[in-house]
């Protein structure tokens, strides 16, 4: 489903440095914590020069404020990370789908590599509440770049780490250490595109429903540019498609991340296009 | 609705060809389709009009991604005109265009004089769409891809075809700025039969990845809009307002009311407003009560008052 988004007016109450380079910004933000889902983000107002709006996926949510998760890459989150206290900000969300949920009973595994574990604090708190068994497995370059364990742990959530050179938990990527899990009922996943590919390829191969939070550069965030857009099997549900000359060859239709998005089916993504 | 609507009066309502916009704020090509995305957050009527994406005869799917990079003050796009063609346009989105609570300019593009033709002659008439743009940016395949907008010539024979075609509604042209003088571009429009301008369109420009040592768009180059680019689009519509009478409207890194009061004074009668949105959605709404405290300051009633009040070598008429 579809968010509806609102435009309101966020106050940055807490702001931590949770590792090198890694953020998490707290803002009371009534509304739109109230409406956050797993999987939602919003596209946040920088002051100052002009720059699009910065989208970012929402970590936690509770009562009235919500928290963001994020790395500073680039300019734009450079800017975010050194906002002043208190300072309002002019946010919209909740923007994007969501993921969808399991039967009660059932095993859901999590993938997700890096800050890549954004999405996820809202659905594991969905899940476990859904009484959905739940692992989460969580991989990085390294132990200084492995961000949310304490708090998706908090949740009361199974959570297995491990590092590219083992310098915390076992070194292997999250895929890898998913891999030795019992087969579950359904497969969750957001990170860098090579993981998800190849998490993709495991769960399709294995036939195990799988859905993946995508990234891709924005413009509007709201549907109306088609700059984020990612091919998407022709006459899926979420591709927007419509009549081609290449039509006989082609298996793809675009769909834009922000809005059709950013929550696919593995199935439906053409990595190979 | 507007800041200004409450004064009655002030007077906004502009005029391009024989169409008239109750104020003179539109909604730029490619950034708002049909308004239907922004309007879950704000209200579309502070347009006065909106400008749907550019339809092409064929489908097209658009180039490869990454499409869009963030740059200082703007941001660098190629999108490849993604759409879905002038057939599937009529069956499935024209009948939506009574929805839409401002006026709505449809824009067409097109790779050769015929497919503008074309293309504009299907549109025209069409229930909702009160004006045409041309997006004569475009590469002419018929001339080893040179852009029209680039040739007097070439724009010339895109308008007078287009024209001979449509005769329902005005036909405005939408300029390039990557011309060294933009004067003879835009007297070869008017003497075409042009019925407004439109400038400027977006400039174009290349970002290195230095990590990767290669472009950061997939297309290589791309098109720079935003507040980056407002000085180039001030400066060439004030060199188009002293050449030619028809109305332009002015475009290119309006983020604030100043800055569509700058292209007003220039010589604009009406701005546009694209890449702003990505910001500031409510974006229409400050312009248009900037512009009526600005009027209200000079003890002006009407907003063409201000068109070119900047530009001794204005030619075009205010009223």
């Amino acid at each position: 489903m579809v968010s509806t988004p609102l435009l309101e007016a966020a106050e940055l109450i807490s702001r931590e440095r949770v590792a090198p380079g890694f953020w998490c910004l707290g803002f009371r933000s009534p509304e739109i914590a109230r409406r956050a889902r797993p999987a939602h983000y919003v596209a946040i107002d920088l002051p100052g020069t002009f720059s699009v709006r910065l989208p970012l996926g929402i970590w936690t949510a509770r009562d009235d404020t919500f928290t963001l998760l994020f790395r500073e890459w680039g300019e734009r989150t450079t800017r975010l990370a050194c906002i002043a206290d208190h300072e309002p900000l002019s946010i919209i969300g909740p923007l994007g789908n969501e993921f969808s949920l399991p039967d009660t009973g059932k095993r859901a595994v999590i993938v997700a590599g890096g800050i890549g574990v954004v999405p996820f604090w809202l659905l594991v708190r969905e899940l476990l509440a859904a009484k959905v068994r739940t692992t989460v497995v969580l991989g990085a370059r390294s132990k200084h770049m492995l961000v949310g364990v304490d708090e998706l742990r908090a949740l009361g959530a199974d959570v297995k780490i491990c590092t590219d050179d083992g310098s915390a938990g076992t070194r292997a990527t999250a895929l890898d250490l998913a891999r030795e899990l019992a087969p579950p009922d359904v497969f969750y996943g957001c990170g860098p595109p090579p993981l998800l590919r190849a998490l993709s390829e495991h769960a399709n191969a294995a036939g195990i429903p799988c859905q993946i939070s995508m990234e891709e550069t924005f413009g509007c965030s709201m549907g109306t540019c088609w700059g984020c857009v990612v091919p998407i099997r022709r006459g899926s549900p979420q591709a927007v498609g419509y009549p081609h000359a290449s039509d006989e060859k082609r298996e793809y239709d675009f769909a834009r991340v922000c809005v059709d998005g950013t929550v696919f089916w593995s199935r439906e993504i053409l990595w190979n296009r | 609705m507007m800041g200004a609507g409450d004064d009655d009066a002030l007077d906004l309502s502009v005029e391009l060809g024989s169409l008239r916009l109750r104020n003179p704020i539109i909604a730029a090509s490619g950034c708002y389709n049909r308004g239907a995305e922004f309007g879950r957050i704000m209200d579309v009527a502070a347009y006065g009009a909106v400008t749907l994406k550019s339809v092409t005869r064929e489908p097209r799917l658009g180039n490869e991604m990454p499409r869009l990079l963030s740059t200082p003050g703007g941001l660098l796009n190629a999108i490849g005109l993604q759409g879905p063609g002038i057939a599937y346009f009529l069956e499935h989105e024209a009948p939506k265009l009574a929805a839409v609570p401002s006026a709505v300019i449809a824009s067409v593009a097109g790779f050769s004089v015929a497919e503008f033709a074309e293309v504009a002659s299907r549109m025209d008439g069409i229930p909702g769409i009160v004006a045409i743009e041309l997006d004569v940016s475009c590469p002419n395949v018929d001339a080893e891809g040179a852009c029209f907008a680039e040739d007097p010539a070439s724009t010339a024979a895109v308008v007078e075809a287009v024209k001979a075609r449509v005769t329902k509604v005005p036909v405005i042209a939408k300029l390039t700025p990557n011309v060294s003088d933009i004067k003879p571009v835009a007297r070869a429009a008017e003497a075409a039969g042009a019925d407004a301008l439109s400038l400027i369109n977006s400039l174009r420009g290349m970002s290195v990845d230095v990590d990767r040592a290669r472009p950061w768009l997939a297309n290589r180059s791309g098109g720079l809009t935003g507040p980056a680019i407002r000085p180039v689009g001030v400066y060439h519509v004030w060199e188009a307002a002293t050449a030619v009478k028809i109305p332009i409207i002015g475009m290119g890194g309006i983020e604030t009311g100043r800055d569509a009061l700058e292209y007003l004074m220039a010589g604009a009668t009406a701005i546009s407003i694209g890449t702003a949105n990505f910001r500031d959605p409510l974006a229409p709404l400050h312009v248009g009560e900037t512009i009526a405290a600005e009027l209200r300051k000079r003890s002006f009633t009407r907003v063409r008052s201000l068109t070119g009040m900047a530009n001794p070598g204005f030619a075009g008429a205010r009223a």
